[in-house]
């Protein structure tokens, strides 16, 4: 062979190795478990990080359009259900078909004014209740397939039963619970940025993949219920300056085969140990401090506390969505007199893309998310995405599940909710930086036609759907692996 | 390391081919090819890293649809090659 003629197809070989080479490349990145944690590679490295300093905004991207109102208590979906659950229970057997039968007017007070506002919610009740009565009676026969899946959640459910839950629950007045075992003797704090900067350290040791802090906004304080202290109306404590607010993803692989392998007390049991550790913390340095977890146990609302502190933005599906760990995002808080200095909101695009977008609302199995062009109800002072939280809840009690655990199938489709790998760090690096809107507009048109969706109704059992998640199970939660049955 | 010698040889090798097609190259063709190039890698590896995600059905679309645009582009350069 000639020199010339060796030196052509050595270059033709080598230029096939090098596509090779970015295949094999390609695939370990894709593959490799690395990129699924929500943390670094190493401890809070840069890696774990999206730089929002390009991004910050004065004013936080959800709407004002009129006077802030605080959110009642009885607009928490399950603080409702538990209320009327009380109701009908006080009325002792056959109080279900009575209160159904004699409609809201039957009702005490509080909820009777709800439900007249929100007849709609009263109807979905009784329906979920017959949903779950379905669930518990067909759990039988998805018992075996989804065995490990319901072992797993309830092995991470299991620090949350009763009374002995962590952190424990306020009993008392603020005034009193979150300055109990305050050092009495702290040291004087150099600046409220050595406090954030401090804080967000220490809450990352505790595990926290995302911190920001914010003061507390009056109409981000819950009304009605004080914990601690019951039925109340109350004004926002003065010692509830701040808010220290952390988020962690869910299991990424487990995350994606929502609904029915998945669960949201994996994240929580995290984030109510992050919190109780940080609350610790907080009072040993000496200020009064008070967890916000979940599933239940808040006075604040969290997710526009988190958009205030920078932590990302509202999607259509009502979830906070943040640039690292996209709708993967579990949040909680603590409250703080500590002096802090406050982080400032961002603006990444992320309303803008959820105008387009819509594959939530598409994949919902309940049909709770608007399929609006744009966020079109004002709800207590601002325009937002609103979920039908009650429809929402019927499908937890649908999907093939022993009860009511979570679907987040919305979570899981959410363009945003992509693994930390090169080809999606691309994308959320250069979305938010084209100003012309090309860059999301082709990644949607990308994600809509080379993504398989089942679709709505197909996350649920037969005979309405078939059982499907998002993505495949993996292997250390497929019971077919390991048992035979 | 290794990918830097199979680059050199591939541009190497790709030199010869060129001369034997009677196309003479100026700094403008190399860069349209090398940038084509390069796209071609980066999709390929775009597509199997979907693939490693367990996105197998998304990653086989993307690289046919973009091997489809690559392959015309690819056509077009060629010709421009040869022509100019
Ligand atoms: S959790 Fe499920 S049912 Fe609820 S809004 Fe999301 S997709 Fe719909
Ligand atoms: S799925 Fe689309 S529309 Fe829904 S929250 Fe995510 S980006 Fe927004």
């Amino acid at each position: 062979m000639h020199r010339r003629d060796f030196l052509k197809f050595t270059g033709l070989a080598s230029g096939t190795l090098v596509l090779g080479g970015a295949a094999a490349a390609g695939y370990m990145s894709g593959a490799d478990k690395t990129g699924n944690t929500g943390w670094g590679r190493a401890p809070y490295a840069k890696d774990q990080f999206f730089n929002r300093k390009p991004f910050f905004v004065t004013t936080p991207t959800y709407e004002k359009v009129g006077t802030p109102q605080r959110i009642q208590y009885l607009d928490n979906l399950f603080r409702r259900n538990g209320e009327l659950g009380m109701h009908i229970r006080s009325l002792g057997e056959g109080g279900l078909e009575s209160v159904k039968g004699e409609g809201i007017s039957s009702l005490p007070q509080e909820l009777k004014a709800y439900y007249t506002e929100h007849p709609s919610a009263f109807e979905e009740f009784f329906l979920t209740r017959e949903s779950a009565k379905q669930q518990r009676e067909r759990w039988p026969e998805h018992r075996n397939q989804y065995l490990l899946a319901e072992a797993w959640s309830k092995a991470h459910a299991s620090p949350l039963k009763g009374r002995e839950a962590y952190p424990p629950q306020p009993q008392g007045p603020p005034e009193e619970w979150d300055f109990e075992g305050v050092n009495p003797d702290p040291l004087k704090l150099k600046s409220p940025q050595h406090g954030s900067e401090l804080i967000k350290k220490i809450t990352h040791t505790f595990g926290a993949t995302l911190v920001g802090v914010t003061a507390i906004k009056e109409e981000w304080v819950y009304q009605g219920i004080l914990r601690g202290v019951g039925k109340t109306n109350f004004a926002k404590p003065a010692h509830w300056k701040n808010a220290i607010v952390f988020a962690i993803p869910h299991e990424w692989e487990s995350f994606y085969a929502n609904p029915t392998y998945g669960t949201s007390y994996e994240a929580y049991t995290m984030l109510r140990f992050i919190a109780g550790k940080l609350e610790t913390f907080i009072r040993e340095i000496g200020f009064s401090s008070r967890s916000h977890v979940p599933p239940n146990s808040y006075d604040l609302i969290i997710p526009p506390l988190a958009i205030d502190a920078g932590l990302g933005e509202q999607g259509r599906h009502g979830v906070v969505i943040t640039p690292e760990l996209g709708a993967n995002t579990r949040l909680a808080a603590v409250s703080t007199d500590m002096p802090l200095e406050p982080d400032k909101p961002v603006d990444l695009g992320i309303m803008k893309f959820c105008n387009k977008c819509k594959i939530c609302a598409e994949e919902c199995p309940s049909g709770a998310i608007s399929f609006d062009d744009k966020p079109t109800k004002v709800v207590r002072g601002y325009r937002r995405w609103c979920t039908d939280q009650d429809k929402c809840f019927k499908a937890w009690n649908q999907v093939a599940t022993s009860s009511a655990r979570g679907c987040r199938v919305c979570l899981a489709v959410c363009p945003y909710s992509r693994k930390n790998n090169w080809i999606h760090t691309f994308a959320r690096e250069l979305d938010p930086r084209d100003p012309t809107g090309f860059t999301a507009s082709t990644m949607l048109a990308m994600q809509k036609q080379f993504f398989d969706y089942p679709g709505g109704s197909q996350y649920l059992p037969p005979p309405d759907g078939n059982n499907k998640t998002y993505g495949k199970a993996p292997d250390w939660l497929r019971t077919e692996e390991w048992f035979d049955f | 390391m290794s990918m830097g010698v199979l680059i050199a040889l591939f541009f190497t090798g790709l030199r010869y081919w060129l001369a034997d097609a009677s196309i003479t190259m100026n700094w403008w063709k190399w860069l349209i090819l090398s940038a084509w190039f390069l796209f071609l890698a980066i999709t390929v590896a775009a597509a199997f890293t979907l693939m490693g995600e367990g996105e197998w059905t998304a990653g086989k679309r993307f690289l046919l649809f973009f091997g489809i645009v690559l392959l015309l582009a690819g056509s077009g350069i060629w010709k421009l090659l040869k022509k100019v």
